[in-house]
């Protein structure tokens, strides 16, 4: 039993939408240049006609992943709240939501979707027997800035952050723990791990930035200040300075939102993890070997490692859209920086 | 995300009805990394050449059905618009653009989102206005574009 590493066609989301690999290319890349089978999608990025996909697709999809011995680990599903433009949807009609989810997760062959953060708890009990039906479990993704343990979190009241419930793992937990359902369970995500902007994002917020200079103070005297207040701040000093909120709030992670010891509290509960990564770039004095200078893969995955963790790891490339903003030849190769990321993550398994 | 990709480059033709030019076109691809359900679309920021030209004036064409308003695309709660699909903006100017290159502005409002927050009940209210950032997805800001109109001529000869 060990660590498994797989991908989520996510990270080859630019190669997609200039057609350069479809969905099939994409599962020969990981089967034949990763050599692995783990395979995570997002819903509405890979099934064509979502959410009827034809029969033909589907047979086709399980057919594909069959050919090359994968395996459908999760599917990645939403929860967009205004479809019906004339009300919010109501918990009710979210949970009729994900429920259609699991049954088109389960017709595709997969073993699991990944829920978003903000899904409320009783639209995921209400799921709970149609996930048994099916045999799929639920994993709430545990997403940066989502803490493991709240603590003394204060509530945020500006920009994406202000839909944040910090006692979202607790209630999955006390979930499972009342109706010992294993349908339930959690996907964490790398970027919780994230102590640091990484250097393309600081580098797109400034190419964007009114007046730069901005971006240097922000860096520098995030740590001193409060989510909301640091806006007001930023707000005040810099009048004009065009930066939205939820790009101020990237280049102001000074500090991981979850030790990485935390992931020991949430071990029971994985269902799979996303290796979520920004930029690859080789250690120095490490010829052919790779790290994210900003987040921390080491210190998890040994806690992982050494307490048998034995699920899949996939890769979530989210470094492109921070270099769409400039001509062709900036465009970052994602098949070059999952292939990086999947060195890593060989020797941090110790597969290598 | 997608910010110099959004437009196709070959794309801005004008419109002609009865070989008169009544507006311009050009071809968008979704600024995300999923598709969306085409109720959620609603609308774009989009200038040329300096003027604005509100989402009243444009309609958007997609899945192989003639071109529709946002109005209409608001009940169509069940119709998908795929990622890897290019839809087209159609916006109505009397007489079309100027032969040569034009300056475009363009923001996408989509209201896509990873489930509740503050402000839903006012979305549904008073959606946003394209182009303040809000309800623009993963690309807040403006991007602009300069396109060189394609056709010259309203008939079908491909001059």
């Amino acid at each position: 039993m060990a660590i498994k590493r797989g991908v989520s066609l996510y990270s080859y989301q630019q190669t997609q939408f200039f057609r350069q690999l479809d969905w099939k290319g994409q599962i020969r890349e990981v089967r034949e240049n990763l050599g692995t089978d783990g395979i995570e999608i997002i819903n509405q990025q890979l099934i064509p006609h979502y959410p009827f996909p034809s029969e033909e697709f589907l047979y086709d999809f399980r057919s594909y992943m069959a050919r090359y011995n994968m395996n459908a680990v999760t599917m990645d599903v939403y929860l967009d709240v205004h479809q019906f433009r004339d009300h919010v949807m109501t918990h009710g009609e979210a949970a009729e939501h994900l429920k259609n989810d699991i049954r088109l997760a389960a017709k595709m062959g997969f073993k699991n979707v990944r829920c978003l953060v903000l899904v409320p708890i009783d639209v995921i009990e209400a799921c709970i027997p149609t996930a048994e039906k099916y045999d799929i479990r639920i994993g709430k993704e545990i997403h940066a800035p989502w803490p493991i343990k709240p603590g003394n979190y204060v509530q945020p009241k500006k920009g994406m952050a202000a839909g944040i419930n910090f006692r979202a793992v607790d209630e999955m937990i006390e979930l499972r723990e009342r109706t010992k359902s294993p349908y339930v369970g959690l996907v964490p995500d790398f970027g919780i791990f994230q102590y640091r902007p990484s250097e393309v994002t600081i580098a797109y917020v400034k190419r964007h930035a009114k007046n730069p200079e901005a971006v240097d103070w922000i860096l520098e005297h995030a740590p001193e200040y409060g989510h909301d207040e640091l806006i007001d701040v930023v707000d005040e000093k810099f009048p004009g300075h065009g930066i939205p909120v939820n790009q101020i709030d990237r280049v102001a992670l000074h500090k991981s939102c979850c030790a990485p010891e935390d992931i020991l509290d949430v071990l029971p509960y994985i269902v799979s993890i996303h290796g979520k990564f920004y930029n690859m770039t080789e250690i120095p004095g490490k010829p052919g070997c790779y790290e994210d200078k900003c987040i921390d893969y080491e210190t998890p995955m040994k806690y992982l490692r050494e307490n048998g963790y034995d699920g899949y790891i996939n890769s979530e490339f989210e470094g492109q859209r921070d270099q769409q903003d400039m001509g062709e030849e900036n465009l970052v190769s994602e098949i070059e920086q999952v292939r990086r990321h999947h060195e890593m993550l060989r020797r941090l398994t110790g597969e290598a | 995300m997608f910010d110099q990709y959004l437009i196709r480059k070959d794309s801005l033709k004008n419109d002609y009805i009865d070989g008169k030019a009544v507006g311009f076109q050009f071809a968008v691809r979704i600024a995300d990394y999923r598709g969306c359900f085409l109720s959620l679309h609603n609308g774009y920021y989009i200038s040329c050449d300096g003027t604005e030209y509100p989402r009243e004036l444009q309609t958007f064409e997609i899945n192989g059905k003639a071109p529709r308003t946002y109005e209409e695309l608001k009940w169509c709660a069940w119709e998908h618009w795929d990622y890897d699909d290019e839809g087209i903006v159609h916006v109505k100017k009397e007489g079309g653009l100027e032969k040569g290159t034009h300056h475009i502005g363009l923001q996408q409002s989509i209201l896509a989102q990873y489930g509740y927050m503050p402000w839903d009940e006012e979305w549904v209210k008073n959606p946003p206005v394209p182009g303040s950032g809000a309800g623009a997805g993963k690309t807040e800001t403006i991007c602009y574009f300069d396109l060189e109109l394609q056709d010259t001529c309203g008939c079908t000869c491909g001059a």
